[in-house]
């Protein structure tokens, strides 16, 4: 009998423990995945879009603000890639176009950035860009030449880059939305291209996402 | 030279770092061998702490479920692709992978799995084959990445080894069904 109350004692503290641990480590039970918890942390801790020279398809270059008093929409690519970058960029070219062009190049600029610098030149990155008909003014494409700022900027925005044995990278893949004072105010799934483009829309009329 | 000494050593090996790091290169070595292997290592230490605090274990674990339910709280909580990643990305994460499994899952199924009744064990074995062909379905069929540190392929990898362990299973659970030993003695 006692034997028995100490076992029923033991499975209430191991299941305790157990939904403890499941808790602290999904947070909340809110991100299963690393991907999740990523995003996640990103919104919560909207980190500054740091101070990085890019280089653009026009051999222009300049840093973050640029862009000031605009938000900028952002995506990380590499043009050697045929899997998900052409889909990401092709997506991006959608939210473009769905933006009202009273907003384009006025209130948000797009802009793609490689972080394969050694393969994606400026001539590179222009060609690439008619292939999505990028105007290289208010959508443009530019690669950071320096690695120790390239990393500063994927590992703030938590952008994971494996190299493979084929000259490919593994990454993942995200619509980024910076506000005017260069601070990440969202990250959005980039299949879902319409409701991207609302939020984006709707931050664009109100100022803000509420 | 006793087996705990044994389980001592193959966790030092496994925690080595050039070890550690080969093993964590591979999704499905992280996974179907490096884990295995700590539970192994743990349940070989079992010994020791079995002869050094046998009344704990008589008293708090004499039927066997909340040992068996820490080893299945343990190891779901592993299979979980987060996990798997932050222990590539977070020390601590780490740390509690080479801690948790050999000493909270390894020692607690030892120390269960002989006071379970075959019905117990059965529906634990039951249950992990069916969250294995959860788990490889999830993982061969899955249209997302679901780890940041890993390549699609990798993880398709794992969904087939998650697979074939569930068919090594459905073997084991009908071979028990089928043939009664007793008649080959």
């Amino acid at each position: 009998m006692i034997k028995n109350r100490h076992n029923k004692i033991a499975v209430f503290i191991v299941l305790f423990f157990g939904l403890g641990l499941f808790f602290i480590g999904t947070d909340g039970f809110s991100a299963f995945t690393a991907e999740k918890a990523r995003v996640n942390k990103l919104l919560n801790d909207k980190p500054k879009f740091p101070e990085v020279t890019l280089e653009d398809s026009t051999g222009r270059k300049y840093s973050i603000s640029e862009f000031e008093d605009k938000y900028v929409f952002i995506t990380f690519l590499y043009t050697s890639c045929t899997t998900v970058c052409p889909e990401l960029e092709y997506n991006m070219k959608q939210v473009y176009d769905k933006v009202p062009s009273k907003y384009i190049g006025e209130d948000i600029v797009f802009l793609s950035i490689s972080f394969d610098p050694e393969r994606d030149d400026p001539a590179t990155l222009n060609k690439y860009k008619d292939f999505f008909k990028s105007d290289g003014e208010t959508w443009r494409m530019a690669r950071i030449n320096d690695k120790a700022e390239l990393k500063s900027l994927l590992d703030s925005f938590g952008v994971i880059v494996i190299p493979d044995e084929y000259g490919n990278f593994a990454h993942n893949s995200a619509f980024y939305l910076v506000d005017k004072k260069g601070s990440l105010a969202n990250v959005m799934d980039y299949k879902e291209i319409d409701e991207a483009a609302k939020t984006v829309v709707n931050i664009l009329e109100n100022g803000s996402e509420e | 030279m006793n087996q705990s000494f044994y389980g001592l050593l193959l966790l030092i090996f496994l925690v080595a770092p050039p070890v550690a790091h080969f093993m964590e290169s591979h999704m499905v070595i992280h996974m179907h061998m490096q884990m295995p292997m700590l539970v192994i290592a743990g349940m070989l230490m079992a010994r020791f702490f079995q002869k050094r605090f046998p009344t704990f274990f008589e008293k708090w674990n004499s039927n066997g479920i909340p040992g068996i339910l820490l080893f299945v709280i343990i190891v779901v909580y592993w299979m979980l692709p987060r996990t798997m990643d932050e222990a590539l990305t977070t020390n601590s994460v780490e740390v509690f992978k080479f801690i948790s499994l050999p000493f909270l899952a390894g020692v607690s199924l030892r120390d269960s799995w002989k006071k379970l009744s075959s019905l117990g064990k059965n529906i634990i074995i039951i249950g992990f084959t069916v969250l294995f062909i959860g788990l490889g379905w999830l993982y061969i069929w899955s249209p997302v990445q679901l780890c940041n540190n890993y390549l699609i392929i990798e993880q398709v990898t794992l969904g087939w080894g998650f697979l074939l362990t569930a068919i090594g299973m459905i073997v084991y659970l009908g071979y028990n069904f089928f043939i009664d030993p007793s008649a080959y003695e």
